[in-house]
């Protein structure tokens, strides 16, 4: 679920150029008639919005493409990484160049990286515009927002919205903007009636209407005030390295409390083990099948973009639980059997190994289940693996489930950790 | 005393006797052989002229054939001849239009007598019936399958897999059908039959009692497992098949039969084995569920599992480090 949600990232938010303007003159004590009010947001927010482009090699044909805003004097800027990421990883093969909204292009450097905020801080050779305001405080639920950006390519864009005010339970802290946010806009400002960021646009939903996110804006703060030395390319990976590791460590912390669970068909499973987990369940109420299914699916939504097809830090557990009153043990156990089969989802030997598994009959609370934990490791985030687990119960003839665990990007032994309290908290009751 | 007499045989490509006739030799030793009725040996072939030939026997046994004039001459030792006289016939055959025929004669040495054993294989013996058992037992494996799988419609499900597996066993018994027809006249159809679903239910029997084996002593399937069997039913298979459809001797066709799945075994096992250390997302087959009153080996404690999760790692990044050992150049740019 973490790739759809970041695939639809990328699309959403790419970067444009600004021009030099004047310094926006806040405050309006009364929101304008939308469309008056977005030109004139527009017009102020326009000389400080750039595209950034990003090349393969020597191409002049770009690769991506996405949107950036001044933040501070002296041109710098502030977008989304996923922006700049593959630059941040592959400092030889890609380069990042900037463009205004009146054409005027040269090269941008990365300075720094907030990986699990999806912010990159960036220099433009040249162009030294004046920065947008921060807006001081968190939005209210139901302002009037915009969003402005290069969407697909087709020129400076501005969109209208309300500010949704923050997400709730999410594991890294987004605002709700309804409002359209195109491929091409990310790392462009979200932007309140006063023409101040209220945040930078991240992500949305490809097929839903107008649900839309926004990285608040104290972290653009943060990452601004950072005291700025110079990094180099390897040093500029190791942080994001290291912000990986925070992330899947925080992640895991957050796991730590009681584990919740509940009761499906006599068997005890995890639940919605934290705030920030997101759980759906289903079942068919008529069915002519002789075996009854319930599902459980649950994800933390927690995943970071790392750099094309490589996530990390994010987890998602399904149960699927069987029941029958018209087979008999063999063909019931038949039927389980087929859930209990595992495979990888996703990835290539660019980013991590094949996996290694233990498979074992093991005895859990109350009855037997077959277990299988495999790992596979990072290959350039050395200390980093995914886990896949299967436990499925092996106690009687007319009830089963099987349990699918997925852990992506986390530390050995804090993973490993988790998925054992994660098979402790089972339990048959019959 | 009575005239003494020959027997012309007629043969076929493969120089099998097609038709046989006895012929009393003239007063000059001699017979004719032509298209007419007039001739001593009248054959049904367009090519061979009224009397087109005559054949004496020599006093030695020997034979001599004279073209009687006729348009398309003698074959002889694999020689076309034209209006040949008294041309001798090394092999006792000559051919005439496009009839071969061979000359038998009371002078010809005969073989000895062979000792005839009764075939012992039962397949030999008893071709209907090992057929007919085999056919039951796969026919069996058929429905036990569908009747496992539950399906909304039983009858369907089994009247579509015994469709297709009617079509795969008419498919590969017409083959070797045809190459026992050619290879010694007969089709054999039930002995093919008979080998094909008899060694597919005893491969598929077999993969069914491992598979319960496993679960019954807890044992994760190997990941070679279907392609050996596999290798070794091929084998039986092509065996039997050559046996039976060729005059291959035993260790001849063993050789043809082990080569074969040899090779085909070992190129998948080795791509498979090549393509899964760049496989990331590959995690071999998992142990099939039987009824959990089955199990007799007892379960390992969660402490024991866990226990063994340094290996785990161990093995995770043995993995990474062989993978990487056969794709160099990726980790370059650090």
């Amino acid at each position: 679920m973490f790739r759809r949600a970041l695939i639809a990232g990328l699309v959403l938010a790419f970067p444009l150029p600004a021009q030099a303007q004047p310094p926006a003159t806040p405050l309006n004590t009364v929101t304008p008639a939308s469309s008056q009010g977005a030109r004139e947001v527009l017009t102020r927010v326009r000389p400080a919005v750039v595209q950034i482009k990003s090349f393969f090699g020597a191409n002049t044909a770009q690769a991506s493409h996405g949107t950036g805003f001044a933040v501070k004097e002296g041109g710098v800027f502030i977008t989304n990484y996923h922006v700049v990421a593959e630059r941040v990883q592959h400092p030889g093969k890609y380069r990042l160049e900037y463009c205004t909204a009146d054409g005027q292009t040269g090269p941008l450097s990365v300075l720094a990286v907030d990986v699990r905020h999806d912010l990159a801080l960036v220099r433009a050779a040249g162009y030294e515009p004046p920065p947008l305001e921060l807006q001081p405080s968190s939005t209210v639920k139901g302002d009037r927002a915009y969003s402005v950006g290069f969407p697909l390519d087709v020129g400076l864009t501005i969109t209208e919205g309300i500010s949704n005010g923050k997400v709730e339970d999410s594991f890294e802290p987004r605002i709700h903007y309804s409002g359209a946010i195109n491929a091409g806009m990310s790392g462009g400002p979200g932007l309140d009636a006063a023409g101040e960021v209220i945040g930078v646009n991240v992500s949305g939903y490809r097929f839903e209407q107008l649900v839309s996110f926004l990285v608040p804006v104290a972290h653009v703060r943060a990452l601004r005030d950072r005291s700025i030395s110079p990094l180099s390319d390897l040093e500029l990976k190791r942080e994001a390295a290291a912000q990986m590791l925070a992330h899947s460590t925080d992640l895991l912390g957050a796991l730590n409390g009681a584990m919740k669970t509940q009761a499906v068909a006599g068997y005890i499973l995890p639940d919605k083990i934290a705030p920030f987990i997101n759980c759906n369940a289903s079942g068919n109420a008529e069915t002519d099948d002789p075996v009854q299914m319930v599902q459980v699916r649950c994800e933390a939504k927690a995943g970071l973009y790392i750099q094309q097809g490589l996530y990390s830090g994010d987890l998602k557990y399904a149960h699927y639980v069987l029941t029958t009153d018209r087979l008999d043990a063999l063909r019931f156990t038949n039927r389980l059997s087929g859930l209990t089969q595992a495979t990888g989802r996703y990835g290539t030997l660019r980013h991590v190994g094949p996996y290694a598994c233990q498979d074992h009959i093991v005895g859990l609370k109350g009855f037997d289940a077959s277990l299988l934990v495999c790992a596979r490791r990072y290959r350039r985030f050395e200390r980093l693996y995914d886990f896949t687990v299967r436990v499925n119960s092996l106690n009687s003839p007319k009830q089963g489930y099987a349990s699918h665990l997925d852990i992506y990007g986390v530390e050995f032994e804090p993973g490993m950790k988790f998925i054992r309290r994660y098979v402790e908290a089972m339990e048959w009751r019959g | 005393m009575s005239a003494e007499r020959v027997i012309v045989e007629g043969l076929d490509g493969n120089g099998r006797v097609e038709w046989r006739q006895r012929v009393e030799l003239n007063a000059g030793r001699a017979f004719t052989i032509g298209r007419s009725l007039e001739a001593d040996v009248t054959l049904d072939d367009p090519h061979a002229a009224a009397l087109h030939a005559s054949v004496e026997v020599a006093d030695d046994g020997r034979l001599f054939a004279t073209d009687l004039g006729s348009l398309n001459g003698l074959v002889v030792g694999g020689k076309p001849w034209r209006n040949a006289q008294s041309l001798e016939l090394p092999d006792s055959t000559l051919q005439v239009g496009r009839t071969r025929l061979r000359v038998r004669t009371a002078h010809e040495r005969l073989d000895p007598e062979r000792p005839y054993a009764m075939p012992t294989s039962p397949l030999e013996r008893r071709p209907a019936w090992i057929a007919g058992i085999a056919a039951l037992a796969t026919a069996a494996q058929v429905v036990y399958a569908c009747w496992l799988g539950a399906p909304r419609d039983l009858a369907i499900s089994i009247v579509t897999s015994m469709s297709l597996a009617a079509a795969v066993a008419a498919g590969w018994v017409a083959i070797w059908g045809l190459l026992s027809r050619v290879m010694q006249g007969r089709w054999s159809w039930l002995r093919h039959f008979g080998i094909f679903l008899g060694v597919s239910a005893v491969f598929v029997a077999v993969n069914g009692l491992a598979d319960l084996a496993g679960f019954l002593f807890a044992v994760p399937p190997s990941s070679g497992r279907y392609t050996w069997i596999g290798a070794v039913a091929l084998a039986s298979m092509l065996f039997l098949h050559l046996r039976h459809a060729s005059n291959l001797q035993a260790s001849r066709a063993a050789l043809i039969a082990c080569t074969i799945p040899l090779l085909l075994a070992g190129a998948a096992h080795w791509i498979e084995e090549r393509s899964r250390t760049r496989d990331v997302n590959y995690i071999g087959a998992r142990m099939r569920i039987y009824p959990p009153a089955l199990m007799l080996r007892a379960p390992n404690t969660l402490e024991d599992f866990f226990n063994r999760a340094p290996d785990l790692r161990e093995f995770a990044d043995k993995r990474l480090a062989e993978a990487v050992a056969n794709e160099p150049g990726t980790d370059a740019e650090e």
